[in-house]
């Protein structure tokens, strides 16, 4: 288990106040958030290379903050990987076990299944400069797991990738933690590297935590506008607390003189009437209501009628940009390409959109 | 005018104003006092001389200046800044200066001290080692620490990560790494030593057959009108010079690394 408490960074302009982090044995944890947030000085912090202004760090029962970097048990994949030019694919994944001076022969079979698991049993007296940019993705990978770190750190390890390179590693690191289960944290600013990878998200938004959390947590219910615009949310409307039904466990809120029915449990806090708070609208949970088809009870709550403004063609799915009637809230749905073909959406037409209890959350 | 034409016009303008000086020196060669200054035992003495203080030099050069050329490539701490401005005292200050600020200290209580206790400069051999070491001790570091920067200083971070220590990073992957730059470095930093002329003359004295290195030598001669002589030393400087640019092209092919 892996345990940071209260790091604090100072260093030119980024400023890193009070970071915990916590991981579990096995966990493959995310440090999420925006490029140029010092995500990299985090790492270096752990790692040892820099010293940080306050906070402890144990990795199981040892506190390492004191401790040089080749003390630490901590492997490194940095964002260049760096792998050494000068030391053939062999020799590289074998420098930090080499380096420790442990028994090779403890290690042979691991290093045999991992070179496995990586695919690069071909390339082991290549020299780094004869591999492709994903062969030198999965050489790095196996040099920083090769002596078994207590923990790996990655950093940002899908940038600078072809789309199907990217596809390719992204799941080369799925089935490299299922098999080998190191304890890894890894830092990027992409969200989805981060949803389809990790178990546990912290996301880290001006060199502050803003919300720890199960992936599906962190995406679903962002603690903060902070963090649902970090990830993306479009549709973010100012709203005030206009009616309280405990009996029906849900309170009313109203946007732009219109009124929507929310369910208390899409709230982390009481809402009092007269509180202001944020609506967020998930584009992908919207769904417009084919003409003539009876609606569920479910959906019931909150269907709005209103007219597409624009619609716009993604290559995987459309995005729908709409405009209610009453009220003129406009948001944005995105519609998968079967479903936009069926519905003969087009512009300036009028439909019916339901707000499924899955596309609202409320945020402070 | 064509541009292309033009800029190289200059290079070829460069390159012929040094071959032709170096080639109307061969209008003397082989007369029969060129002959006799070769064979000369002063002009063998002054060569070996200069060989073996540049060596020397160079070594002390490269024991201060290659520690020295890290901290400042990798480190930051106070005074990094005016210990850089630093490393240029001897290309700002004339050679000359230099040898005479030599001359002064050795007459400081503390450079008797040194002179009393064991090892002479003035006038003597170690005082040309000095002088030589003084004019190249800055450059040698700017050049190392240049060949220092090129490599990424994150190779050593996951070395560290991999469990070596900062010297076994640094001996097994920075060095290796900055070997080719370090040895073009060394290379220059002798050539430059082996020609020093003020700081030596003035510090070490110009007496043949004891303190007299090639550019002395050079210097004497040429005030004697021995230009038969000068000559002959003159090629021999030019022949180490274009040895050394020779062996830098050499050490000068990297590695197809990144």
């Amino acid at each position: 288990m892996i345990n940071i408490q209260g790091l604090t960074i100072l260093f030119e302009s980024f400023k890193i106040t009070d970071l915990n982090i916590n991981i579990e044995e096995g966990e493959f944890h995310f440090l999420l958030g925006p490029t140029g947030s010092g995500k990299t000085l985090i790492l270096e912090s752990i790692m040892g290379l820099r010293k940080p202004h306050k906070g402890r760090i144990w990795i199981g029962e040892k506190e390492v903050q004191n401790l040089p970097p080749e003390q630490r048990e901590i492997s490194y994949v940095p964002q260049d990987l760096a792998l050494f030019p000068h030391l053939r694919v062999k020799e590289n994944v074998l420098y930090g076990i080499r380096a420790r001076n442990l028994n090779l022969k403890l290690y042979e079979k691991y290093i045999d299944d991992l070179i496995e698991v990586m695919r690069i049993g071909h390339l082991l007296e290549r020299y780094p400069v004869n591999l492709s940019g994903g062969e030198k993705k999965r050489v790095a990978l196996l040099r920083a797991l090769g002596p078994k770190p207590k923990l790996l750190l990655l950093d940002e390890p899908l940038s600078g990738l072809d789309l199907s390179i990217k596809t390719e590693i992204q799941h080369l690191l799925k089935t490299l933690h299922s098999s080998f289960r190191p304890t890894t944290l890894c830092v990027t600013h992409d969200f989805e590297e981060a949803y389809f990878l990790g178990d546990g998200i912290t996301i880290c938004i001006d060199g502050r935590v803003e919300q720890v959390g199960r992936r599906n947590d962190v995406f679903r219910r962002p603690k903060s506008r902070k963090v649902a615009q970090f990830l993306g949310a479009k549709n973010l409307y100012k709203a005030k607390v206009l009616g309280r039904e405990d009996s029906l466990q849900r309170v009313i809120l109203g946007v732009n003189g219109l009124q929507f029915y929310i369910p208390k449990s899409l709230s982390q806090e009481t809402l009092e009437l007269g509180t202001e708070v944020h609506l967020f609208i998930r584009p992908e949970e919207v769904m417009i209501i084919r003409e003539g088809k009876p609606v569920k009870d479910s959906l019931k709550q909150n269907i709005f009628e209103g007219k597409i403004l624009d619609t716009i063609d993604r290559g995987r799915y459309h995005m729908v940009y709409f405009e209610t009637t009453e009220g003129k809230i406009r948001f944005e749905i995105s519609i998968p390409n079967y479903a936009f073909r069926n519905l003969h959406l087009s512009i300036g037409k009028t439909v019916k959109a339901a707000l499924r209890e899955e596309s609202l959350w409320v945020i402070p | 005018m064509n541009f292309r034409y033009t800029m190289i016009g200059a290079a070829l303008c460069i390159f012929i104003f040094y071959l032709g000086l170096i080639l109307s020196l061969f209008y003397f060669v082989g007369g029969k006092g060129f002959w006799e200054a070769l064979a000369n035992p002063y002009t063998l003495f002054s060569i070996r001389l200069s060989l073996i203080a540049a060596t020397i030099a160079t070594c002390f050069a490269v024991i201060i200046g290659l520690p020295s050329a890290y901290a400042l490539s990798r480190f930051e701490f106070p005074g990094k800044r005016i210990l850089d401005t630093f490393l240029e005292i001897p290309i700002i200050m004339s050679p000359i200066a230099l040898g005479a600020s030599f001359l002064v200290f050795f007459n400081t209580p503390l450079g008797e001290f040194i002179q009393n206790k064991g090892i002479f400069f003035v006038f003597e051999v170690p005082g040309i080692i000095l002088a030589q070491f003084a004019s190249i001790a800055g450059l040698a570091t700017r050049l190392m620490k240049a060949s220092l920067d090129e490599i990424s200083p994150r190779y050593e971070a996951v070395a560290r990560s991999l469990g070596s220590s900062p010297w076994k990073a640094f001996c097994g992957i920075t060095l290796p790494l900055s070997f080719k730059g370090l040895l073009a470095s060394v290379v220059l930093s002798w050539a430059k030593a082996v020609g020093e002329f003020g700081a030596t003359v003035t510090l070490a004295g110009a007496m043949p057959g004891k303190t007299e290195t090639v550019p002395i030598a050079v210097f004497t001669a040429i005030a004697s009108a021995k230009i038969e002589k000068a000559i002959v030393l003159i090629l021999i400087l030019v022949a180490f010079g274009l040895l050394t640019l020779y062996a830098i092209r050499l050490t000068g092919k990297r590695y197809r690394y990144d």
